[in-house]
């Protein structure tokens, strides 16, 4: 094994470990726990940075690769198999970062029973690094498990108002999801014939047999809705908010931020490139729920009055972005929406553990009852400022390039541009909804309950210990912002080399007009040409290596 | 050269990010950092200029790359940027040193003076980009730095207010930028300019009206014109040298400065409506100068109006003499806000005109440069405005009558709302105790107002000029120059002035605390007050359309997705679950029953009753 590949198995072993040392209550006392949850969020940080500079992308496919044929099910053609390529890599660094950030806020957090907190936020840790380094798909869908559970319980544990209820609410909702997803995946590893259950495989033997497009269209379908629900599709995003709010912070920022992501990534990463067609049977329907992500829900953040759940909703706003790339079915989409959804874990996670030091300060989430916090916490009001401006797509932070890769994509295809249009007004719509929470917070006066809890309660600026996680975090996006090449080459090389092999734009001729809605393209006539182009362009072999 | 070109964009860069991290506490230290800051930028920027030899500079590194789009990060120093290099690193120069004296008391300087580091590295973004893509970064960086320096007031709700909605509509604007450079590259295959402008020389019809228009909201946003220019007289809630750098000379300028780097793509469709809007926009502004009684406001709306005649030259196909405009009107108008800035510093922040009154004796010098000012944008023979506006003028007159009329008569007004500024502030008796104590600045702010008005009077001699800078406008100076009627020019053109002079000494020459024309012409004066209603139309559209709906959508969701689709589910599965309940009420007999009948129905589907 070579160090690399130590530094792989370690960020999930060494948080798993960490974890069962305090549910064992080895050492006994606080000062134990919070210094084994150091080490537990620390090697998963630096093994994410070591391995994002160390990762040599430059053929393609993964690097240092781990390989167990006896652990698993060979029988299910499962296999332990871990490894990052150029998809993975950035969201494993991402994962780090953000789980680190959330560690040091949980470990200075002074949670009742803080053991159990951190145990279960380790378990949650190690389920999501190993998600993003699986190459197997029952191990990738395990390790999501297991990031999932903790949610659940830390939910209804250390939750704010309503944490029963909306704990038990997530969990219906998501295991429904996370269900749909799995019966996506076994249908995947029961209509494919190959050798293993991991995207190699799987693309290796699609490319020998081809698989009909009606079955495409049902497994992709299964694996969107499920996928969908657990990114917070419209109109399956209701929980999201909801939840966030109600969650401890950490949770919120490793929910939203980094487990979020699980879904989509499988998507791109696997349903897409390997179900092409069902992919594009699905486009012209994800585009318009995407687009009711940024429209509709963005609409909705313009009427929350509490910080958290605007944040929330705006969090579930900006993923529409992400599923526009990926409804477009080309490289650049893909590939865009994978950049925004590095830059959009860290920028939400850094919302959200800015939302709490301004909670900390002013006693309250509801943006009426602050104002002119800028002159007490000139520092906060910093960070708040940049972190604003980074959702809102400022160029110089990360998101920006993702979402102008996504609004580049939609303007390639003539089809595609109604929807160019109607995404980009969500630009506006952010900064609205950005820009009132600045001003409503930290410019004006104070408002009279801000006065009246000041009295009893000074306010201070951020301390160091509070300064270093999100300044971990903003330092990441701007990265992000001023070097795209760092990740976007990395995502470049995969998803260039993957979708490639795929001629979306000579099958994508084909899309169903009928649900184009430009003038020209309703109509029996058009329908009619386009479904016979249909059958005129359909390639034999929709995956071939060319 | 590329070294240079690095240092220059990357200075500003640096002396933010030390004042950030290191200086927020040390004002004093900020300030001379960002002050020598723009100093290394004026020397960087002479020797870009006079170091190219007059030839087109470029440079590019890959920025980004993804799926075949390639974006790069590169420089395009040609005769325009060198221009628009020269006017954003002398301005600004003159106004870091200005806010030396004007902001020496404020206690928040260092995030003063790193915001105009800031903005001062995103405008020579947009100065030296060499596609539009990263024009759009930078051009996003200069909105965010406006942002910050307006709401460097942040405790008064006016600059909360202002600096969200100068970021807003901004967004608008660029709303209609980005998609005309997604449609530019899909129709090009490229964004760079150097490429675009052969790409359209090739084959003109690859350009198109709409795609022109499109990235010409960019332009509407950003120098705030029509319907997008409800911002800038907001933004006058920022601190004056701000107000001088950002919303006069520089940033708002920018927008002409895109335009012109992207000539080529204009149809003659969309060159007529640019010069049909500039103009009318020229008379607009004028009239609501006219009667505002806040000295920066005043200032501001003559800005829209100049930034229109800009757009007129530039829709009337006279780019070169829109850039020489814009580089008169910097300097100019830098002078009058700096005036004003100095006025209003000398009155413990009163900006009310109607408060002011017989300056002119306590504050000679910056009575008398802020003259100067005056008599450049009235355009009075032979000072540096005459030259660039008779030359707009003359070419509508020649090309465009219905323009010509809407320029002259903004002509006219602007002389009219100038000398009725000057006047009311200047000439007179106090009509204030904050006017009867002032007295002239110190030499921070007086020196960069002397060096202003000696530009201001000589700016528009283009060959006092090194070739190295005027070489964009030289060849539309020419054409100008070949045009005829100038003799009659000349006469309309000083006719123009010296009349809405006289009438404003006539009509503003003794006034009291209230507007003369407000009693003289009550109708006029309140339709020229309420600004066309813009501002309520988007006051009516935010309150009455846009929260509303917003509201209304929030209860929709809670309604229909969480409470039918999420808790109606949940609620089927219950009753399902009730329904089952009933079945297991615990007494035999019951299980018994169920017992049979489960028996029956199962033989009687075994025997075939319901079919096969």
């Amino acid at each position: 094994m070579t160090l690399d590949q130590i530094l792989l198995l370690g960020s999930i072993i060494v948080p798993a470990l960490t974890s069962a040392l305090l549910f064992a209550g080895i050492g006994g006392g606080d000062d134990w726990a919070k210094k084994l949850a150091y080490i537990g969020f620390g090697f998963p940080f630096i093994a994410g940075i070591v391995l994002f500079f160390n990762f040599d992308g430059s053929n393609g496919g993964y690097c240092f690769e781990i390989f167990h044929p006896r652990m698993g099910l060979q029988e299910l053609k499962i296999t332990f198999h871990l490894g990052l390529n150029g998809v993975s890599s950035p969201l494993f660094a991402m994962a780090g970062v953000v789980g680190l950030a959330a560690g040091l806020t949980a470990i200075r957090s002074g949670a009742e029973r803080l053991r159990l907190y951190l145990a279960l936020l380790l378990v949650m840790q190690s389920g999501l690094m190993g998600l993003f380094a699986s190459i197997d798909l029952f191990f990738y869908y395990l390790f999501h498990e297991f990031a999932l559970i903790p949610t659940f319980i830390m939910i209804g544990l250390w939750g704010g108002r309503d944490r029963r209820s909306i704990a038990l609410e997530i969990t219906i909702y998501l295991t429904l999801g996370a269900l749909l997803s799995l019966g996506g995946l076994v249908a995947l590893n029961v209509m494919v014939d190959a050798e293993k259950f991991d995207f190699p495989s799987l693309s290796h033997a699609l490319a020998n047999t081809e698989m009909l497009e009606s079955t495409q269209i049902k497994i992709f379908g299964l694996l969107l809705i499920g996928f969908g629900i657990l990114v917070a599709l419209f109109p399956f995003h209701t929980w999201a908010a909801k939840g966030y709010e109600a969650a401890p912070t950490s949770v919120s920022m490793l929910h939203a931020g980094v487990l979020k992501k699980f879904g989509l990534y499988g998507l791109i990463q696997i349903a897409a490139p390997l179900l092409p067609e069902g992919a594009l049977a699905w486009s012209p329907y994800l585009l318009w729920l995407a687009l009711g992500n940024v429209l509709l829900v963005g609409f909705v953040t313009i009427a929350q009055t509490n910080l958290k759940s605007m944040v929330g909703y705006g969090s579930v706003m900006h993923m529409g972005y992400c599923f526009l790339g990926l409804a477009v079915c080309s490289s650049l989409g893909a590939g865009s929406a994978v950049m925004l959804m590095v830059a959009h874990g860290l920028s939400v996670a850094l919302m959200f553990l800015l939302s709490t030091y301004i909670q900390k300060r002013s006693g309250t989430f509801e943006m009426d009852e602050m104002g002119g916090l800028a002159t007490k916490t000139p520092v906060l009001a910093c960070f708040f400022v940049a972190a604003s401006l980074a959702t809102i797509g400022l160029p110089g932070f990360g998101n920006f390039w993702g979402e102008f890769g996504v609004f580049l994509s939609l303007g390639e295809n003539p089809d595609h541009r109604l929807f160019l249009v109607l995404a980009a007004l969500g630009i506006i719509i952010s900064a609205i909804f950005g820009l009132r929470a600045v001003a409503k917070i930290f410019f004006g006066t104070g408002s009279d309950e801000l006065i009246k809890h000041e009295k009893e309660n000074p306010i201070s600026d951020l301390k160091p210990a509070e300064i270093i996680p999100a300044g971990i975090i903003l330092s990441a996006l701007l990265f992000l912002g001023l070097w795209p090449r760092g990740v976007s080459d990395r995502i470049d090389q995969e998803i260039g080399t993957r979708y490639e092999k795929i001629d979306f734009a000579a099958l994508s001729q084909f899309t169903p007009a009928c649900c184009l809605p430009n003038a020209e393209g309703v109509g029996l006539d058009n329908n009619q040409t386009s479904y016979d182009s249909l059958q005129k362009s359909l390639p034999v072999k929709p995956i071939s290596d060319h | 050269m590329e070294t240079v070109a690095f240092s220059i964009l990357l200075l500003p860069l640096l002396s933010a990010l030390i004042t950030l991290l290191f200086l927020r506490k040390s004002g004093n230290i900020a300030s001379l950092l960002s002050v020598a800051t723009s100093g290394g930028i004026l020397v960087f920027a002479l020797y870009l200029i006079f170091n190219g030899e007059n030839e087109v500079f470029t440079w590019q590194t890959t920025w980004m790359k993804m799926a075949g789009w390639e974006l790069s990060f590169g420089f395009l120093i040609d005769a325009p940027a060198r221009l628009l290099l020269f006017v954003v690193s002398f301005v600004g120069f003159l106004i870091h040193v200005f806010s030396l004296g004007y902001m020496a008391d404020d206690e928040a300087k260092s995030r003063y003076f790193g915001g105009l580091s800031i903005f001062m590295f995103s405008m020579i973004g947009i100065t030296v980009a060499d596609n539009l893509i990263m024009i759009f970064v930078f051009w996003e960086l200069v909105g965010f730095s406006s942002y910050l320096l307006i709401a460097h007031y942040l405790t008064t709700d006016e600059a909360a207010q202002a600096s969200k909605k100068a970021f807003i509509v901004n967004r608008v604007g660029d709303f209609g930028f980005l998609i005309g450079i997604v449609l530019t590259y899909w129709a090009f295959g490229t964004v760079n300019l150097l490429e675009l402008a052969d790409l359209v020389d090739f084959d003109p019809s690859l350009i198109s009206t709409f795609l022109g228009l499109a990235l010409a909201c960019g332009f509407i946003g950003k120098s705030a014109q029509f319907p997008l220019h409800v911002w800038l007289p907001d933004a006058m809630a920022g601190p004056t040298p701000v107000s001088a750098l950002i919303h006069a000379a520089t940033m708002v300028a920018a927008g002409i400065y895109l335009l012109l780097r992207i000539d080529f793509m204009f149809t003659e469709h969309a060159l007529s409506l640019l010069a049909i809007l500039g103009a009318g926009m020229g008379l607009y502004a004028g009239f609501c100068a006219l009667v505002q009684r806040d000295i920066k406001k005043i200032l501001a709306y003559s800005t829209l109006s100049q930034l229109g005649y800009m757009a007129a030259a530039f829709g009337l196909g006279m780019p070169g003499i829109a850039l020489f405009h814009l580089m008169t009107h910097a300097f100019f108008k830098a002078l009058m806000f700096l005036g004003s800035g100095s006025v209003i510093h000398a009155c413990h922040h009163e900006q009310d005109i109607f408060k002011y009154g017989g300056l002119r004796k306590k504050m000679p010098i910056t009575a008398i440069t802020f003259l100067i000012g005056v008599l450049a944008i009235c355009g009075v023979n032979f000072l540096s405005g005459y030259f660039s506006k008779d030359a707009i003028l003359l070419t509508a007159y020649n090309v465009n009558m219905p323009v010509f009329i809407l320029l002259y008569a903004g002509a006219i007004l602007t002389a009219l709302y100038m000398f009725r500024l000057y006047f009311i502030t200047f000439e007179g008796l106090a009509r204030s105790d904050k006017a009867a104590h002032a007295h002239e600045n110190g030499a921070l702010m007086t020196g960069p107002l002397l060096l202003l008005s000696i530009l201001a009077v000589v700016g528009g001699y283009h060959s006092l000029y090194p070739f190295a800078i005027v070489e964009s406008i030289l060849p539309d100076i020419e054409l100008v120059a070949a045009m005829p009627n100038h003799l009659w020019m000349i006469v309309l053109g000083t006719f123009a002035w010296i009349v809405g002079a006289i009438t404003a000494r006539n009509f503003y020459g003794r006034v009291g605390d209230v507007d003369p024309l407000s009693e003289k012409f009550p109708t006029f004066f309140s339709l020229c007050k309420s600004k066309l209603f813009f501002d309520q139309m988007y006051g009516f559209y935010i309150k009455k359309i846009q929260d509303p709906m917003a509201r209304f959508l929030e209860v929709m969701e809670l309604l229909f997705i969480s409470g039918l689709m999420v808790r109606g589910s949940a609620g089927v599965a219950a009753l399902l679950g009730m329904l089952g309940k009933v079945c297991y009420i615990g007494k035999i007999h019951a299980y018994t029953f169920w017992f049979v009948a489960g028996t029956i129905g199962f033989l009687a589907y075994a025997s075939g009753i319901f079919g096969n």
